[in-house]
């Protein structure tokens, strides 16, 4: 007698349970990541410096379009080296792809990201003896020497810096209060964007009412929400592509980042007179990015030259003609004050960046707090 | 189905046993079965029981994702905003279906009755569209139908009126959701006409006169099993879209797929999105299973 | 008779207006796409003169390319892999009588009414969960699991036409059921199973929601880089991309309309596509 068709079957079953147990079984028991572990994190000692000497191709990761393409060319050709990009869309993004063990030579944090993948360990730190530009942005007097996110800079080095605030259509709306308020400007209501980003749309609403922009407290984070709710009906919609809001015609009042206003005005209209920007007087979230290089990096070396190369004048002066974002490069600043002579409210003291108004890191909790809020504003 | 047809069954548990031969048969399509069936195991019924059992857990301090076995994410879910989210959703999905459906019949019933010799070219004129990245077509729909657009300055132009606001409403989402998904109702509407006897339609215009009523009367109905696939087949993937809201919606027309979207990108709260993601597919099972009812009993009273 | 047939061949006037306009308005962010590829100025609503400057750039951006090479390696991969799994299992559903046959073909057909957006976070929390580092592996892996379905059910569509008497006479001259399957039942399955292959491909090729939840870094596959630049503004280039991936689904199509005439039979696999 041949084997039993339900012996067979039984065989199906087994084959499947098998390789269903490979991942099944993995995922509930053994090697699965999401089993409590809520033991403190140890902090561990700052991960030594490379050597800025060129170890291999260069793994870059970074907001797309966000330095000028002819420098990579420049500094592939100049070393001998590859570029391989990826970009991100968020700093939750990167933060992700670097949880996920995605290994990168070089990233480019936001301050508060900076200040957080630091403690986790997550960075290498940057000898500034390595970098024979490293005077270009850590000068004496220069804030970026020991700012807020990074004790000493220890672990990354200034790229750009930027404010938020609100662009708008001279041409096309009559009275501006130099407020917040006037994202609820009934003259151009539905032609009004609000970024579709948490921290900036919940930090607007904490400065009209008078918060920190960092505010965790339900009792505030309620009423922005019945701020930011109550926007709505002049609002055309929640986007980050401020740009082609503006140029497309759809926007005529665009909660905005500096930089992209001015890269509008100067490169994109053909008149850029009917664009003007305003820092609203309650106050505007100040912000900063910078290079940094993660732990496991597998060409720290090459980071180090690139982020040499990136501090050179005549390369920073490229990447702000390019960007229209500030750089702290000493001997690059002019570029900027001559791309900014006509819209002063885009310009950023680095004073500023000392003020209460930038994002800071906060617990689990409030984060979850703040999030619920956004999704709430969102969904309704 | 067909495949399901007993005539070609190789009735494996009967009494008498196998023959050598069928059972070394049976033994060979179990084989078959055992990798495909042992892969969606792995890979698809076992991650959506970690999405399950994620719904239920929590975020710890360190921003990682954990089982727990709390119930506060559905809790948090458990709002009328949120409900009125899902029905937003589920509108802007009906209306779409709705539309692609209205749609899909002329075009359909031109290219399958009176295409001729040119018939598979024009479905390949449909389809190839569909394969051109959908980011980018409904990108072009953004600039399109932006007020300085190419569609408002032709209406400028032809002095139809002062430009028109598409973007940012629910009709651009909408219109971008049937742009998206169309095809996918064309297709087996005219698989289903091509399959259907023409003569019926003779027969219909004889006994109904006009074609409306014979639409009504013998179209429809004869092709109902075509329709019925595209419905399913448009409004899933519309239900748990996010970026035609994204491009083209405006501040209130967040949809569940943003949402979700939203939990697992930049509000890393992997566990409220799980919860998120049953609820969805609890709520999109019960309208399935009343769809498949009401469609079941049609189809009987049909027959 | 002849009145009679040529009531038939009269054209409904409002479909086919219905259908005329149709087609203008599925081609025309396509003109536009395509259009815009070929402008010489860096804007998305103006078109200032004919240059070939973003296709030059296009082609200059290593990443932009990996990223192509990418999509294209995770769509063959995914079309192979899916054609292999859905053809063993069709082969295996179509012939096995059991409940357990059943269950199992009711399951493997679950990701066709689930929403990608589910299968998306599911497939991202399963490898995150097991630890597997997100890749392209990933992303080929998730898509094979999407496709799967597809494939099973246009081959049992196929199956389920073909009658078994063939196979049948075979086993009857002395072919194993494996010899059977591989001489008579998989040869006139060819044309399904390139149909279905390259519907997978084009798919796959396609496919933005799982491949953004399941990538890796670099290369990332072209849909997801197409996402990132055009949450942020985009750049012309961009549409020079998206006019590449336009012509190369259309060579897809065209050979999914070709391959089966070769092979000579009249039936192409767009027949397949719709089901008919």
């Amino acid at each position: 007698m041949t084997p039993h068709p339900a012996l067979s079957r039984r065989a199906l079953l087994q084959g499947a349970a098998t390789l269903g147990g490979v991942a099944g079984l993995t995922a509930l028991t053994g090697g699965c990541a999401y089993l409590p572990s809520d033991a403190a994190t140890t902090t561990t000692a700052l991960p030594a410096s490379a050597k800025a000497v060129i170890d291999g191709d260069l793994v870059y990761f970074n907001w797309a379009d966000y330095l000028d393409p002819s420098v990579f060319t420049g500094f592939e050709k100049e070393y001998g080296v590859k570029i391989i990009q990826s970009n991100f869309d968020s700093m939750e993004g990167m933060y992700a792809k670097l949880q996920a063990g995605n290994q990168y030579d070089i990233v480019f944090p936001i301050a508060k990201w900076v200040q957080r993948l630091r403690a986790e360990g997550k960075l290498r730190a940057i000898d500034h003896a390595q970098l024979s530009n490293a005077d270009q942005v850590f000068h004496s007097g220069s804030y970026f020497v020991d700012p807020w996110y990074d004790e000493k800079s220890a672990v990354s080095v200034p790229f750009t810096v930027y404010k938020t605030g609100i662009g708008w259509r001279t041409d096309k709306v009559g009275t501006m209060t130099n407020s917040w308020r006037d994202l609820w400007n009934p003259e151009a209501a539905r032609r009004i964007y609000t970024l579709d980003d948490q921290d900036e749309a919940l930090a607007m609403g904490a400065l009209l009412l008078g918060y920190d922009v960092n505010t965790a407290k339900q009792s505030e984070l309620d009423e922005i929400k019945k701020l930011l709710i109550s926007q709505k009906k002049y609002l055309r919609g929640y986007s980050s592509d401020d740009v082609n809001n503006m140029v497309g015609g759809n926007a005529w009042i665009h909660h905005m980042w500096s930089g992209d206003f001015l890269y509008l005005r100067t490169s994109l209209v053909k008149k850029p007179e009917n664009y003007d920007f305003q820092a609203p007087k309650e106050g505007v979230p100040i912000n900063s990015d910078a290079y940094a290089i993660p732990v496991n990096a597998q060409h720290p070396g090459t980071a180090m030259v690139f982020i040499d190369y990136l501090l050179r004048p005549e390369i920073a002066k490229k990447n702000i003609e390019y960007l229209s974002y500030p750089m702290p490069v000493r001997d690059a600043m002019p570029a900027f004050e001559a791309l900014a002579k006509d819209v002063p409210a885009c310009n950023v003291e680095l004073s500023e960046l000392e003020s209460g108004n930038v994002f800071r890191n906060l617990s689990a909790d409030a984060v979850q707090r703040r999030t619920a809020t956004w999704t709430d504003v969102r969904a309704s | 189905m067909t495949a399901l047809d007993p005539t070609t069954a190789q009735l494996p548990a009967q009494p008498k046993g196998g023959t050598p031969r069928s059972g070394q048969h049976t033994r060979l399509w179990a084989a078959l079965l055992a990798l495909p069936t042992g892969w969606m195991v792995a890979f698809f019924l076992s991650s959506m029981v970690i999405v399950v059992l994620l719904s239920f857990g929590r975020t710890q301090a360190d921003g990682q994702p954990v089982f727990s076995t709390r119930l506060d994410n559905y809790a948090q879910l458990w709002d009328p905003l949120y409900l009125r989210l899902f029905l937003r959703s589920v509108s802007y999905a009906v209306a779409t279906t709705a539309i692609c459906a209205v749609l899909a019949y002329p075009v359909a019933y031109v290219v399958a009755l009176h295409g001729g010799r040119r018939k598979n070219l024009l479905i390949a004129a449909i389809v190839v569209p569909f394969f051109a990245s959908y980011l980018i077509r409904m990108y072009a729909w953004s600039a399109l139908l932006s007020d300085d657009g190419l569609v408002n300055s032709l209406i400028v132009r032809l002095h139809l009126g002062g430009g028109v606001q598409f973007l940012n409403t629910p009709y651009a989402v909408i219109g971008g959701l049937v742009y998206g998904y169309v095809v996918f109702m064309i297709l087996p509407v005219y698989a289903a006409l091509e399959r259907m006897d023409t003569s019926l339609i003779e027969a219909g215009k004889d006994l109904y006169h006009g074609p409306w009523r014979t639409f009504w009367s013998v179209t429809l109905p004869a092709t109902r099993a075509g329709l019925f696939g595209g419905v399913l087949l448009v409004f899933l993937p519309a239900l748990g879209d996010f970026v035609s809201a994204q491009l083209l919606g405006g501040p209130k027309t967040f949809m569940i797929g943003n949402l979700i979207q939203q939990q697992f990108l930049e509000g890393q709260n992997w566990p409220l999105g799980s919860a998120m993601t049953v609820a969805m597919m609890i709520g999109l099972t019960v309208i399935m299973v009343g769809y498949l009812r009401a469609t079941a009993t049609r189809s009987r009273e049909a027959s | 008779m002849s009145a009679r047939s040529r009531r038939v061949e009269r054209r409904p006037a409002v479909a086919v207006a219905v259908t005329v306009v149709f087609f203008a308005w599925l081609y025309l962010p396509i003109a536009a796409v395509v259009l815009f590829s070929f402008n010489s100025v860096k804007s998305l609503s103006t078109f200032r003169g004919f240059s070939t400057r973003w296709y030059a750039d296009f082609v200059h951006d290593a990443d932009l390319v990996t990223s192509l090479v990418a999509s294209i390696g995770i769509a063959a991969v995914s079309a192979v892999g899916a054609l292999v799994l859905g053809t063993m299992l069709a082969l295996g559903l179509s012939r096995i009588r059991s409940r357990t046959g059943r269950a199992v073909g009711a399951v493997t057909l679950l990701p066709l009414v689930t929403p990608e957006i589910v299968t998306g976070v599911a497939a991202l929390l399963l490898f995150t969960g097991v630890g597997l580092k997100l890749s392209l592996v990933t992303v080929t892996l998730a898509e094979i699991t999407f496709s799967i379905a597809y494939v099973t059910v246009i081959v049992r569509g196929r199956l389920a036409a073909m009658s078994t008497e063939v196979e049948e006479a075979a086993r009857d001259l002395g072919c194993t059921p494996w010899q059977a399957l591989r001489l008579v039942t998989l040869p006139t399955l060819v044309p399904a199973l390139l149909g279905a292959g390259l519907l997978v491909f084009a798919l796959v090729f396609d496919d933005f929601v799982l491949a953004f939840f399941t990538t890796g870094v670099s290369p990332q596959p072209l849909p997801v880089r197409i996402y990132s630049s055009i949450r942020f503004g985009v750049s012309p280039a961009i549409n020079a991309v998206g006019t590449v991936m336009l012509v190369l689904s259309a060579l897809v199509m065209v050979l999914a309309l070709i391959v089966p005439r070769l092979w000579g039979r009249k039936s192409s696999s767009l027949d397949l596509i719709t089901g008919a």
